[in-house]
């Protein structure tokens, strides 16, 4: 598609979306402007700021990635909150070991790795209640959703309780040590920030640029006749959710190891659904997925602002990020409609 | 009852129906018969509503009548029973025969299903779930809730495809017995055997056109001679290889898949060897080359490539929805064809993409999206898209929406590339080019292979009595 | 091509109006302060009372301007940490910062050692007690084993099938202090004014998990309740930072059960059911905030753990008295008079409820005759009091 027509529509996107907002911000009598100015205030205006953007824009961007790979299978992986929780079980796990011996690094390391494993198994759980159960995979990862969301609470009740506690509020803190590391005045840790970018660039190579992306689209466009070219659509679904699944599970990982520094029974931050969005509007393409994560980190780091200066409830970034995504729909399905009428 | 008189229907420059003319009698069971494509179901819609007519008349007894919808349809009382049971397979039985119905009082429904059960015979348990009934047994509850809403003219769509010849008996009772309390019964089948059992009078449709139409007693050759064209004495190509060694056996394959599916087929096909599969639609040959290819397992009996086949190609008739992916380019199926490295450059099958593009002079580039591509350039795609050592290749309705060019390059092109150690094989619905182009003859007939022979041992007339099952000797 | 310079146009103007909009932000004031509240400051209750008295503050302590956030937990804020908000009230120029919430111990204790020139009030938290803090954090609790015995007294005089349920938030020290208070209070009137058997009375704590209801995480208080109501339990005392205990209680006395509640933290709790409503025992933050914010505005602020007793001259005297129990509409007067005594007897002293024999739950001696608790015992209590039932931990 050529630059123009991209510009086009990302110009009308944007305009649609600001008017239908705008327009319910006049409604309720709240100015726009303010709203965008507290919201451009409240994320890109200080460094400080900038960084609780992007300790948003890492596990989204995580989770957005693993979307594009099931996505570009044809797949609907709404688990992405499971597969997130299950990530950041699989790293509490590792990081409650004792006497591992292990330095620091080398076990927030292996954290990660297991939260991989953790959320890949999640997601090899919907691929395998679809491709063998004949479950879809949306009911499926629904009902693994709750799975994990009871396992998360579980344990934090259970066997991962406080001494002497009973809460929901978590478990206790890791040591210091096993905080990723993040340097003065800096408030997301480096690591974080790199391999979210590897991670990134390696979707983009594999999506756009290797036999595997392409036998991965070739079975979400067509699988009957992806069968013809000796590809096994199942598999590669099967594939494509494990590692869905497993880039979820990293996002989850660095919940725990980065964010929150234990277990909390919210540790996904409700990211999965977002990712949802984020990759929606980005039309299922790879390129503008971090743009796009950027801009929903912002309006979601930004939002903390509005009660705090305006006394309006943060629920609106959510609305503002609706709206985005509906009128990112609605342009993609009238040029699409405009494309078939012609 | 109901009278059609000169009904034309046009698609576009497309002629299907020709100043088709007939009358329905109360009382009487009036079969239609043709092969594919003869106007058969362009006929049904007209008369159900689903299309309207471009030209001709209807008259119901003896008045002048517009068919605008299938609500129009129904209100003279024409019902139609679909080769596909219209009904929801979640639901009981009971509920099924309630659908539709003002009166929705279970007791009423239930003592009116029960003696129309008793009246034809038929044995259906009101509370079973419609999805553990045979095809036959859901037939037969449409068929009593057709006649409880009133039907006083009845449509049936190849009744007996798909149903055990016990089920048939049933049928055949229950449809005789409304014609002799006054219904007007249309059939639509290929059978003639049906129509020999059932019918008081028969019209042959051939090209959109009448070809014929009696009353009993029959003439069967008459009749098919009308069904078929005569075509002129063709010639099956040369036997370019000496059939050799055997490719591929089938040994008693049975399956379900499909409206027949495959019904203990045993066959071998050796190398060098070009098989046309005949046939009416869905009599087994697209479910024989799926499981060929290897797309569908069979239920029971075995597949076995003899000498290795180590590759084969599938070419199917629906070339874009299962054969291509719409959404990839001509070059990204190149790609895909062929076992390269795990990284794709921009490089990448873009000099064979070129050369395929050119040899096969497809009109498109390398970076064309094949949802582009008209059916011709389709076809050579896939063509263009099978490696040069594949052995078997096996294809359903090659030259299908190709004009005469093209369809002739086609063949030019796979006799041209069929090799002494490999074969062809292709279901088609049009003899002339089965009898062509294939050096053996495999006639399907409900599941079964009827037919096995040298394309220059058999003849235009014996090829049509084998697909509507006049010639049932297993070779 | 037009739009597209249209779109510059607007882009222009709206960059140009936002920065003289910005330089008209931010009106002076001398000394702000953050408080962060883990529930909406609307609760009529916990948040509430926190919130009421950071307005207070505002005419208290002149000078003094109230930045703050509620919600703060991570159901409701998902993604977003204490020390995130504590940066985002510290760049608006929050010179101290109140958080309200046990949940936020971890955050503030990381929050204080990023900020160390910020103060910190972390609500009833033991940070320096246990040597956990830096010098810039202090904690700030209520006596309210006062008010949960007088809650407990009232609950005994006034049930009538002696079954007395405790809506109970999570367990921690805290939570088993109050609800062994409350129980300690119950059992004496039962057993000293009612002179009924101990054995006969029942007091239950079900626990919800968290300090208020989140859908799909904790137990749902409102079904707690009924639960509480439906097998017989006429006394409902809630322990959670909102009010479904008194709704549910309302509710039923409207369908004719006689039963009620006595919610908890906020002095207007009892609005929401007045009929049901036997009183609340509350905080109020209002002396506590005064010491404290007053103490590092004029820069005396130093390490301390304050836990404020009941001014017992006056329990209900906003501006003395951290800790109170306003009395319902709907108590007797018999009633009444019962626990004006009961309050007298606490405050000379006469009475310590925490005093031997007393046992744990599980038989294990807590006191021995005659033997008064020490602070350290009550504020750390390990378990649950014999005759109590429901989970320790």
């Amino acid at each position: 598609m050529s630059i123009i027509l991209q510009m086009r529509r990302i110009v009308m996107i944007s305009v649609l979306a600001l008017s239908a907002v705008s327009l319910l911000l006049m409604l309720l009598g709240i100015s726009p402007l303010t709203i965008g100015i507290t919201l451009a205030k409240g994320s890109i205006f200080s460094w400080l700021k900038f960084n609780h953007v992007l300790s948003v824009w890492i596990p989204l961007l995580l989770c957005s990635c693993g979307l594009l790979f099931t996505f570009r299978a044809g797949l609907w992986n709404i688990g992405v909150e499971g597969q997130v929780i299950c990530g950041a079980i699989g790293a509490t796990l590792v990081l409650r070991l004792d006497n591992t011996g292990l330095p620091p690094a080398a076990l927030l390391s292996l954290a990660l790795f297991s939260s991989f494993l953790a959320g890949g198994l999640w997601g090899a759980s919907a691929g395998l209640l679809k491709t063998r159960g004949g479950v879809n995979e949306i009911f499926g990862g629904l009902g693994l959703n709750f799975v994990a969301q009871g396992a998360v609470l579980w344990l934090i009740l259970g066997p991962w309780k406080r001494a002497g506690m009973a809460s929901m509020s978590g478990t206790d803190l890791f040591p210091r040590e096993l905080w990723m590391w993040v340097p003065q005045g800096w408030r997301v840790a480096p690591a974080a920030i790199v391999l979210v970018i590897i991670i990134f660039l390696l979707t983009s190579l594999i999506l756009n640029a290797s036999q595997f992306g392409l036998k991965i689209k070739a079975a979400g466009f067509n699988p009957q006749a992806s069968r013809l070219f000796g590809i096994r659509p199942n598999l590669i679904c099967f594939m494509a959710m494990i590692i869905g699944g497993g880039l979820a599970g990293l996002a989850g990982g660095v919940q725990v190891s980065c964010v929150y520094h234990r277990l909390i029974p919210s540790i996904s931050s409700g990211y999965g659904y977002l990712a949802l969005l984020v990759v929606m509007l980005a039309g299922y393409k790879v390129a503008p997925v971090p743009i796009i994560c950027l801009l929903f980190a912002c309006l979601a780091a930004g939002s903390i602002q509005l009660p705090i200066t305006l006394q309006v409830d943060s629920s609106l970034s959510g609305v503002i990020q609706g709206a985005l995504v509906l009128s990112g729909l609605l342009v993609y399905g009238l040029q699409q409609g405009k494309r078939r009428g012609h | 009852m109901i009278e059609l008189a000169d009904i034309s229907k046009n698609f576009g420059k497309v002629q299907a129906l020709h100043k088709v003319s007939l009358k329905v009698h109360n009382s009487s069971i009036h079969g239609i018969i043709g092969e594919n494509g003869a106007g058969k179901s362009t006929l049904m819609k007209i008369l159900t509503g689903f299309i309207s007519k471009s030209g001709g008349d209807f008259f119901f007894h003896s008045e002048s009548i517009d068919l605008h919808s299938p609500k129009d349809a129904r209100k003279i009382g024409i019902g139609m029973l679909y080769q596909e049971p219209l009904d929801f397979p979640q639901l009981s039985v009971l509920d099924n025969f309630m659908v539709g119905t003002a009166d929705f009082s279970p007791v009423n429904q239930r003592a009116a299903l029960s003696r129309l059960c008793t009246n034809f015979g038929f044995n259906l348990n009101p509370e079973s779930k419609v999805e553990e009934l045979t095809v036959g047994e859901r037939q037969q509850l449409e068929l009593m809730r057709l006649i409880r809403d009133g039907a006083k003219i009845l449509i049936l769509d190849e009744p007996t495809s798909g149903i055990s010849e016990k089920q048939q008996e049933l049928l055949f009772g229950a449809l005789r017995r409304l014609r002799n309390d006054g219904v007007a019964i249309l059939l639509v089948s290929h059978k003639l055997e049906e129509i020999e059992l059932l019918c008081d009078e028969v019209t042959v449709l051939r090209h959109g056109k009448m070809a014929g139409y009696q009353k009993r007693p029959f003439d069967r050759e008459e009749m098919l001679h009308t069904m078929f064209d005569t075509l002129p004495v063709s010639q099956p190509p040369a036997v370019k290889h000496i059939a050799g060694d055997p490719l591929l056996n089938f040994h008693k394959v049975t399956s379900h898949v499909g409206r027949s599916g495959l019904n203990s087929v045993s066959t071998t096909i050796r190398s060098g060897e070009v098989v046309g599969l005949a046939g009416v639609d869905g009599s087994g040959q697209s479910v024989f080359l799926r499981s060929a290819f290897g797309l569908l397992q069979p239920e029971s009996g075995r597949i076995s490539g003899c000498r290795e086949v180590t590759t084969r190609a599938f070419i199917p008739a629906d070339r874009l929805t299962e054969g291509l992916i719409p959404g990839l380019t001509i070059r990204e199926h190149h790609i895909l064809s062929k076992k390269s490295g795990p990284i794709i450059t921009s490089k990448s099958g873009l000099e064979k993409t070129r050369d395929a593009i050119k040899t096969y002079s497809i009109r498109g580039t390398s970076e064309t999206e094949v949802e582009n591509l008209s059916g011709g350039n389709l076809q050579r795609l896939l063509l263009s898209l099978i490696p040069a050592d594949i052995q078997l290749i096996l294809m359903e309705s090659p030259t299908r929406g190709l004009d005469v060019q093209s369809a002739a390059w086609t063949w030019k092109h796979l006799h041209a590339r069929l090799k002494a150690e490999g074969a062809i094989i292709f279901a088609s619905p049009d003899f002339e080019e089965i009898m062509e182009q294939s050096t053996r003859i495999l006639v399907f007939y409900n599941g079964s292979i009827t037919l096995d022979t040298p394309t220059k041992a058999t003849n235009y007339q014996q090829l049509s009595r084998a697909v509507t099952g006049e010639d049932n000797q297993q070779q | 091509m037009k739009s597209l310079i249209f779109l510059f146009q607007s882009l222009v103007i709206l960059c140009f109006l936002m920065f003289s909009l910005s330089s008209s932000f931010g009106a002076e004031s001398t000394y702000p302060f953050g408080l962060l509240m883990v529930g909406p400051a609307n609760d009529h209750g916990w948040s509430q009372a926190h919130f009421e008295a950071g307005q207070e503050m505002e005419k208290v302590l002149p000078g003094t301007k109230m930045i703050y956030i509620d919600k703060v937990n991570p159901a409701d804020r998902p993604g977003i940490t204490v020390p995130m908000l504590v940066d985002d009230l510290v760049s608006k120029g929050a010179k101290l910062i109140i958080g309200n919430s046990d949940d936020m111990k971890d955050g503030m204790r990381e929050a204080a050692m990023t900020h160390p020139d910020i103060k910190f009030i972390h609500i009833s938290g033991d940070d320096v007690v246990t040597g956990k803090a830096g010098v810039n954090l202090s904690n700030l609790m209520g006596r309210m084993e006062y008010g949960k015995m007088m809650a407990g007294f009232t609950a005994a005089m006034s049930s009538k099938t002696g079954k007395i349920g405790y809506l109970g938030p999570l367990i921690n020290a805290e939570t088993r202090r109050l609800t062994a208070a409350a129980y300690l209070g119950a059992r004496y009137a039962w057993t000293k004014i009612r002179k009924k058997d101990a054995a006969d009375l029942k007091f239950k704590v079900s626990w919800i998990g968290f300090w208020f209801n989140i859908p799909g995480v904790t137990s749902d208080p409102t079904l707690v309740t009924n639960s509480f109501i439906n097998s017989g339990y006429d006394v409902i005392i809630s322990g959670i930072d909102t009010t479904e205990a008194l709704v549910v209680a309302g509710q039923k006395r409207k369908e004719g059960k006689n039963v009620w509640a006595i919610p908890y933290d906020y002095v207007g709790a009892c609005t929401t059911a007045p009929k049901a409503c036997l009183g609340v025992p509350y905080f109020n933050w209002i002396p506590g905030y005064t010491q404290m914010i007053g103490n590092a505005m004029s820069g005396k602020w130093k390490q301390e753990f304050l836990w404020l007793d009941p001014d017992w001259k006056s329990i209900n005297n906003m501006k003395t008295s951290s800790v109170g129990f306003k009395a319902g509409d709907s108590l007797g007067e018999k009633v009444k008079e019962g626990l004006a005594d009961f309050q007298a007897s606490l405050a000379d002293g006469s009475l310590n409820l925490f005093t031997g024999p007393l046992n744990f739950q599980d038989g294990t001696v807590f006191l021995k005759d005659k033997i008064t608790a020490t602070d350290d015992q009550i504020w750390n209590l390990p378990q649950l009091l014999e005759g109590m039932e429901g989970a320790s931990k």
